[in-house]
């Protein structure tokens, strides 16, 4: 019984490296004469050596973008894989209990009634109030779910899915509602929203994503031992010292906040959450102390290739990711169904 | 060790307990017995700070339940509980090192892994630590969960406190005693054992004290001699029985029916 988490660990922030090396290089953009890395390498030194064109593409368009992917992959994943163990159940990711949808309705609704607001509020939260909208409609739909599932101690998944198709028809139905109140700039972003995208990667963008998830992860990652816990009842998690209430009231706020990052920047990426804690629990079962810190560099790694074949496969044009994670989400989910029909 | 004055506790209007006082001190093995819907495992449930409200009247090494630091207060007691989730799909080792997790942070210690393998060979569970845990039968689940109990109170910690619930149900004849053998044994190392067990023989084969309920009270509590009397049992259950003595132990043999 070796700890092998930190070989894992290891390989697959390598194989996520090698990923980000290739995606940086891919792209309609073909490069004058010097490599990827030397145009990085001019960037991080600033000597100007390479054509501006170059140092462009590299520092303020792929290099953002591969990075926010990174994030929000990440982000996603980890979510997923939290929820998934307070909740007992592989199904209970964001995008299917409504937390995702929750998220997106209110960014909706603050990106096309937010213009009223913006101009009583002074201009450093003007970029945030999306990113606010987001977490407070994650929060929200969360906790409402959770409210409605629960009772008696225990948490019915079934419930919470089915509130989950509630909240998405509800988001659905609001979101179509906002296309005919939104001007032209504010469809555009809609849109945006509704297929997800990570084309809108800034650096400033990927800073707030960074804190969000070191600020999350902090405490979130090595939370993998109450989760196992948690398999065995929760009275039963409670006599081996772990504090089960506090734990399930931070990991809802926290997953709220990280969706609603994600959300906020990126627009509903699906099935990320539900994909990688999937493929991680073949390989490692359902141990989370490897599978949630693993979730973390997986779902970076999905999100990765997912972003750099969308903005590749049918160039000059680019696919909604979103398109490509529900075409991996969509068997898996039925494969979870397949599987665990009996203890549904 | 553990004392409580007057629990009583009810759930929806229901009264389960009414009144109970119960006192245990080291080196004791209490055994608490009745017919269904007595008010056992309610009891077990109060006495393991399970029911967060009214535990106020209960006393464990002198400090209340919420007086104690949760983490400190896994080193000292542990439960066995009669419901498990049974899907857990995990290895055999991974179930029962969960009863290390109050001593290490993320990465298991030599010593930690060195109690996991302790427990599970004096629990006879060591040939299943690879197995995954959901293809074991009822009784081997149970045995891995009382080697993760047992994991759990590994420790220079001086006077522990462990409750079990049926701990003996599914297994067999030589592993229930088994078990029992191992719990007196922690017993008599200056320890509290607490269980609620059916089969009163046993319970009159290794109990020190036998708690005896009916209808959420003490009927009678005492060495197995003194409660475990016809007169009582006959009580207790409403159904005949006789008592002999057991030629090489001494302590009281039932046999049920006229």
């Amino acid at each position: 019984m070796k700890n092998k988490l930190p070989f894992y660990l290891l390989a697959s922030f390598l194989v996520l490296l090698v990923l980000a090396g290739v995606s940086l290089h891919m792209g309609v953009y073909r490069f004058e004469e010097s490599s990827v890395w030397k145009i990085t390498g001019s960037i991080l030194s600033g000597d100007g050596s390479v054509p501006a064109t170059d140092a462009y593409i590299i520092g303020k368009v792929r290099m953002p973008r591969v990075v926010m992917a990174v994030l929000v992959g990440s982000i996603l994943a980890v979510s997923g894989t939290c929820l998934q163990g307070i909740f007992k159940n592989p199904l209970a990711t964001p995008d299917l209990i409504g937390v995702t949808s929750g998220a997106t309705l209110m960014a909706a609704i603050t990106i096309v009634l937010g213009e009223s607001v913006r101009q009583v509020i002074p201009e450093a939260l003007h970029f945030s109030l999306v990113s606010m909208g987001a977490f407070l409609g994650a929060l929200g739909a969360i906790s409402l779910v959770y409210t409605i599932a629960s009772g008696n101690g225990k948490t019915n998944v079934v419930v919470m899915l089915l509130a989950g198709v509630a909240i998405s028809s509800l988001g659905f139905a609001l979101v179509g509602f906002m296309t005919y109140l939104a001007k032209d700039d504010q469809l555009r972003d809609l849109t945006f929203w509704n297929l997800g995208s990570l084309g809108g990667a800034t650096w400033t963008k990927n800073g707030i994503l960074a804190v969000v998830m070191l600020g999350t992860y902090s405490y979130l990652i090595t939370k993998g031992k109450a989760l196992n816990a948690m398999m065995l009842g929760e009275k039963d998690a409670e006599h081996l010292g772990i504090r089960v209430e506090k734990i399930k009231r931070l990991t809802v706020l926290f997953t709220a906040l990280m969706v609603g990052t994600a959300v906020a920047f990126s627009g509903s990426i699906g099935f990320v959450g539900l994909i990688i804690p999937y493929i991680l629990r073949l390989l490692f079962s359902s141990n989370y102390t490897l599978i949630l810190p693993l979730s973390a560099v997986w779902g970076a790694i999905l999100l990765l290739a997912a972003d750099t074949v969308s903005r590749t496969i049918v160039a000059p044009s680019e696919l909604p990711i979103g398109i490509l994670t529900a075409l991996l989400g969509a068997p898996v989910f039925m494969a979870i169904l397949i599987r665990y029909k009996k203890s549904m | 060790m553990v004392k409580g004055h007057k629990i009583s506790y009810s759930h929806k209007s229901y009264s389960i307990l009414k009144g109970v006082d119960v006192s245990v001190e080291y080196g004791e093995m209490l055994v608490i017995v009745g017919p269904n819907g007595a008010g056992k495992s309610t009891l077990l449930n109060v006495l393991a700070n399970e029911l967060s409200r009214n535990t106020d009247d209960i006393y464990f090494k002198q400090k209340r339940f919420r007086e104690w630091d949760i983490l400190d207060l896994s080193k000292n007691k542990a439960k066995f509980s009669q419901h498990y989730n049974s899907d857990i799909p995990l290895p055999v080792q991974d179930v029962v090192l969960m009863g290390r997790y109050p001593y290490f942070d993320s990465i298991p210690q030599r010593s930690d892994l060195a109690a996991v393998e302790e427990v599970m060979k004096e629990t006879g569970v060591w040939d299943l630590k690879e197995r995954e845990y959901n293809s074991l039968s009822g009784g081997e689940k149970q045995r891995v969960h009382l080697a993760r109990v047992m994991a759990q109170l590994k420790n220079e910690v001086a006077h522990k406190l462990v409750l079990l619930d049926e701990p003996l149900n599914n297994l067999d004849v030589k592993h229930q005693h088994q078990v029992l053998e191992l719990m007196a044994d922690f017993a008599r190392r200056g320890n509290t054992v607490i269980t609620v067990l059916h089969d009163l023989n046993l319970a009159a084969r290794f109990a020190t004290r036998v708690l005896m309920m009916k209808n959420g009270r003490v009927l009678a509590q005492g060495a197995p001699g003194e409660v475990l009397t016809a007169e009582v049992i006959s009580e207790a259950y409403g159904f005949p029985c006789r008592i002999w003595i057991h030629p090489a132990h001494h302590h009281p043999v039932i046999l049920f029916g006229n």
